[in-house]
């Protein structure tokens, strides 16, 4: 009888490792169609309306819960932000006149058919489930397919660049955010002009680093990096212009090419609700992404898809 | 009953993981504290061993795992594998020493996450996802189980609390139950 149990429960273990193995096997070795995927996707179709019902729920645990560390943070923040602000209304002032002269020229120039925001249908999403460990820098939204949510639309919340849709459901969609190790985002640095592409930094996955900049690129502690609105591959998607992606906090000079650490501006950490940027077909940004995505490997270069983004329009 | 538990102890277990595996996706997820989440899924399933035995807490971890993987859009099968692993050794030590201390929770607990979130960095090593290997991901696990650790016991209270009423009589509890208090001890008898 003994040994009747204990086999049973050496084979009840065996059976689950074998059935874990297979999974994980025939998982990581489909595409993202395969019928795993679909079986995910389906699940997160049926389980997103809950996961809605149950964040709205408990929203006020996890507000309370948040209540207490924001308020002891709130103090150093509030002496920052009047610092930033006495700093930026300076900015301001100066780059009205700057502005305007800008708006002049495009015009002349005929180069105001630029790629921005403004060409996006945005759709507002709550983030509804995150994954808990250091792997994973995804979260899952409320918005779907039948909200025109679609595979790499690019995704913003009030203070910058988020990351962008991965995976679509009808009714949810999951994110992977800009610290995730698969993204990069074609940017540049604010006041220069030097673009680069920004990913995570290797050791801190909550830092960014803005790579393959020039070796002559000068930046400044506290500078805004934004996206470029070009694409650094095929894969990845066409953000619009001047997103805020986060500040400069440090430059590496090792290198041939210059590197700096970026702080996101989105605080990734706390995410309740975003925009997902989503394009119509036929519309500007789902033209150029789309002829972006077609062409060939070795085309799609910082230049080559500048060029896309500010000449598609006219 | 079967000999897997009875229908009522499944179905507290099933019930318990379910509502557990989402308040964790809902609310402990976007909650850090030191810079990291705690993760009740490791916690459960230790737990569900150390009261069920090594079958029943493979079994749940096998469930949790792969309902956390499909929830989260994760690689499945991954979670699977790891808290099979933890909710049977789990179920072993209940079975082979039955420890009885207050703070057994508290250090299986712990145990169960290390080891959770280190096969589960392993197995991620393993499948060549580009992540960084650096003090920060050590930093990480670290921090994880002292987080787990911290909220070990009040976790154990809700497990033992949900599926006490579903577990069968345990006779090794009872006849050291009724030694405590006086009905086998054998000064009692002289």
């Amino acid at each position: 009888m003994y040994d009747k149990t204990v086999r049973r429960r050496r084979l009840v273990l065996a059976l689950l490792v074998v059935l874990s193995l297979i999974l994980l096997t025939a998982y990581f070795g489909e595409s993202s169609s395969g019928g795993l995927h679909s079986v995910q996707r389906g699940f997160l179709t049926v389980v997103s309306p809950i996961q809605n019902g149950a964040n709205k729920a408990l929203k006020p645990v996890r507000d309370l819960i948040g209540w207490f560390g924001d308020t002891l943070h709130a103090k150093g923040q509030r002496d920052e932000l009047r610092t930033q602000v006495d700093r930026l209304r300076r900015e301001v002032i100066a780059d009205d006149s700057e502005k305007h002269s800008y708006r002049e020229l495009l015009t002349l120039f005929r180069l105001d058919n630029q790629l921005s925001v403004k060409d996006y249908h945005p759709v507002t999403a709550t983030v509804v489930a995150k994954s808990p460990n250091v792997w994973y820098s995804t979260v899952t939204i409320d918005k779907g397919e039948s909200a025109g949510v679609r595979v790499n639309d690019p995704v913003i919340n009030g203070e910058g660049l988020v990351g962008k849709i991965a995976q679509v459901a009808s009714d949810g969609a999951q994110v992977t955010l800009i610290t995730d190790s698969s993204v990069g985002v074609s940017a540049r640095i604010g006041s220069s002009g030097a673009t680069g592409i920004v990913q995570p930094k290797v050791g801190e996955p909550n830092d960014l680093l803005l790579q393959y900049l020039p070796a002559n690129t000068r930046a400044e502690k506290g500078e805004y990096v934004v996206t470029s609105g070009t694409v650094s591959s095929p894969d990845d998607s066409l953000y619009p212009p001047g997103i805020p992606i986060g500040q400069v906090t440090s430059i590496n000079e090792e290198s041939a090419y210059r590197s700096v650490n970026v702080h996101p501006l989105a605080n990734l950490h706390n995410l309740d609700v975003v925009q997902v940027l989503t394009a119509a077909r036929g519309s500007l940004p789902a033209n150029l992404s789309r002829v972006t995505a077609a062409l060939p490997p070795g085309r799609q270069g910082a230049s080559s898809g500048e060029q896309l983004a500010s000449t598609g329009g006219g | 009953m079967g000999p897997l538990g009875s229908p009522a102890l499944l179905g507290r277990i099933a019930a318990l993981s379910i509502v557990l595996v989402f308040f964790q996706i809902g609310v402990v997820s976007e909650v850090p504290v030191f810079g990291v989440s705690a993760d009740l899924s490791p916690l459960l399933v230790a737990f569900v061993g150390l009261m069920c035995g090594s079958t029943l807490g493979a079994l749940s971890g096998f469930a949790v795992g792969l309902l956390v993987d499909l929830a989260l859009v994760q690689t499945l099968g991954v979670t699977s594998l790891t808290l099979t692993v933890v909710g049977y050794f789990a179920g072993r030590l209940r079975e082979a020493r039955d420890p009885q201390a207050a703070l057994t929770p508290l250090l299986v607990g712990a145990a169960g996450s290390a080891a959770a979130m280190v096969a589960y960095s392993l197995v991620q090593f393993l499948l060549g996802v580009d992540a960084p290997v650096s003090l920060e991901l050590l930093r990480q696990i670290v921090l994880g189980v002292v987080v787990n650790t911290i909220i070990a016991l009040p976790v154990w209270a809700l497990v033992r609390r949900c599926l006490i009423g579903g577990l069968p009589e345990d006779p090794r509890r009872r006849r050291r139950r009724a030694y405590t208090t006086g009905g086998l001890s054998p000064l009692s008898r002289s």
